[in-house]
């Protein structure tokens, strides 16, 4: 969930709430993206089971030509249908297929691409799977997810529907002044506890995922490999209880409320004044925040946090040095003279997305090469190079910066050695559901009798 | 005359062309009477039934209300900017007329 909850609007609005967005290249010269919304679901959360909003219009975009603007969007729309309104269960007996009268609240989706203005229809009353409830509710639920998968024209392969979390941040003690368990015995204010493991804030939690899989061929334009991700969701501008029926009306033409490009962005580098702002523009007007990037005031702090651990750092930050590095990796993507060999520069447009140069063949999960620490641990298929659910975002944008990735750009820097192990985990926590290799890639959902309220 | 400014229709697909007369919105708005108001469609039915009663010179411009909600979003009564927000779309209206009768639907 690196970007839940992150801005004071958007934190009231769960259902349109983006919590995560992977793009990564996949088998069969296919692009997967991912966006999930609806964060720290607990799984036992009934009756009224969570499910993506009817009323918002859910996007995936992407820029194949470096402007910082949509050239194929993604949309989806969800339509909720109440078999029996007399009941108050969502299911009266075990939901053993997604037709199965048994499951009284089901939710259908729509998709359509849009693309240089024109909008097609790519697939209709798609089917969600049903929550996971627990084993007497839904006691096939593997079945029930996978033939929620859907196969469409083109090579397009679709889903929609609640997966298990598979970020994992220790959410307590960063946002506790950055307290970061591993090196508690430094931390300034606190500083007599001993060093301790991490705890996943995320653990055992649930989310709702979109995921599709498109062929490379489909997203880019001759000469340029590399694409821009970026996922949205969208409200009508009217919005009026109608306490006559007991529900919300709504009118007028959808505004953007919610926006993700690369991880942790608006959540930790955009001030709290601007963070629903920067939620409800495009990646191509991102110049007007691009000095929360280049002079992020995290970068600042660490020193005063950590007394004497990030000098080097804290000296960047006083001086005012522009973090070259940072532009780069978060707003233009890495020219090939960064990091040899490595490119997914997109332009010098500064536009927060998620690059992924999909000329870069995927790095199998088994070999010497394949880092969760994606380009800094050598691994040029991981993030920044797009977004892989395994990768370990936090801990590469935290050493990020703490300057580790000047040096890419300013040989002369001097790292300081802090920034080389800078962790929320001594070791990345073990995920119970963990994700797979297959569509959709996230595990499947925690059961709300089995794990029903995470930890 | 009022001025008519249809903004945008964001959503992909949506038939969002429709322009709404202003006898309609008065209509509407004088059954609502609020600034920032919805009618339903069966509210826009039992506006018309209320105040069905043709001005001068004006049946011409009558039109059907669009199906769904209808939102109104008095920006300035003085100046009678007016947001109507219907369907995925949104027309701008100038009309100082139509801001003194919500007013004084309003007391």
């Amino acid at each position: 969930m690196s970007s839940h909850r992150e801005a004071p609007e958007i934190s009231k609005d769960p259902v349109a709430d983006s919590t995560d967005l992977y793009a990564f290249v996949s088998a069969g010269n296919t692009v997967t993206l991912i966006a999930n919304y609806i964060p720290l679901q607990l799984p036992a959360g009934g009756p009224n089971f969570y499910e993506f909003g009817d009323d918002v219009l859910y996007q995936i975009h992407i820029d194949n030509d470096g402007d910082g603007r949509a050239d194929i969007s993604y949309g989806f729309r969800f339509h909720t249908t109440v078999r029996d309104p007399g009941i108050f269960l969502y299911n009266t007996g075990p939901i053993s297929s997604l037709t199965d009268k048994n499951w009284n609240r089901v939710q259908t989706y729509d998709v359509t691409v849009t693309s240089h203005g024109q909008t097609s229809t790519l697939g209709s009353n798609l089917p969600c799977p049903p929550c996971n409830i627990g084993p007497l509710s839904t006691p096939t639920y593997a079945g029930l997810a996978s033939a929620a998968v859907n196969h469409l024209s083109g090579g397009t392969t679709v889903f929609a529907g609640q997966r298990a979390e598979a970020f994992f941040v220790d959410l307590g003690s960063i946002f506790d002044l950055g307290d970061l368990r591993p090196f508690e015995q430094l931390h300034a204010p606190m500083g007599t506890l001993k060093s301790l493991p991490g705890v996943n804030a995320t653990n055992d939690l649930n989310v709702h995922s979109i995921a599709i899989q498109v062929p490379i061929s489909a997203l880019t334009i001759s000469g340029h490999p590399t694409i821009g991700v970026w996922t949205t969701a969208s409200r009508q501008k009217a919005r009026i209880y109608d306490a006559d029926r007991g529900e919300y009306v709504t009118a007028g033409p959808f505004v953007q409320v919610s926006r993700l490009g690369n991880p942790l962005v608006n959540e930790v580098l955009i001030p709290m004044g601007e963070k629903d702002l920067w939620n409800s523009l495009p990646p191509a007007d991102d110049k007007r925040f691009a000095q929360y990037v280049t002079q992020p005031a995290l970068s600042g702090l660490l020193n005063t946090l950590y007394p004497n651990s990030f000098s080097h750092v804290d000296a960047l930050a006083k001086a005012g040095t522009p973090r070259t590095d940072l532009e780069a990796i978060l707003l233009t993507g890495l020219p090939g003279t960064v990091v040899k060999g490595f490119t997914n520069y997109t332009g010098p447009v500064l536009a927060d997305m998620l690059r992924l140069n999909t000329s870069i063949a995927p790095t199998p999960s088994g070999s010497k090469t394949f880092s969760t620490l994606g380009l800094i641990g050598g691994d040029p298929a991981g993030f920044p190079n797009g977004r892989r659910v395994t990768d370990d975002v936090v801990t590469i944008e935290l050493r990020a910066l703490a300057g580790y990735t000047y040096q890419f750009v300013d040989t002369t820097y001097d790292v300081d050695p802090a920034a080389d192990i800078i962790t929320d985990f001594t070791s990345p926590p073990a995920i119970g559901s963990a994700p797979t290799s297959m569509f959709p890639y996230l595990g499947l959902p925690y059961s709300g009798y089995l794990e029903p309220s995470g930890q | 005359m009022p001025s008519q400014d249809e903004t945008h229709a964001a959503e992909p697909g949506s038939s969002g062309s429709r322009r709404l007369s202003r006898r309609s919105l008065l209509q509407g708005a004088a059954t609502a009477g609020a600034a920032g108001l919805a009618v339903t469609a069966m509210g826009a039915t039992q506006a018309r039934a209320a105040t069905d009663r043709p001005a001068p010179g004006d049946d011409d411009m009558v039109k059907p209300l669009p199906s769904g909600p209808i939102v109104l979003n008095v920006r300035d009564a003085k100046s009678g900017d007016i947001e109507v927000f219907y369907g995925t779309s949104q027309v701008q209206l100038q009309d100082k007329e139509l801001t003194a009768r919500i007013a004084r639907a309003l007391g």
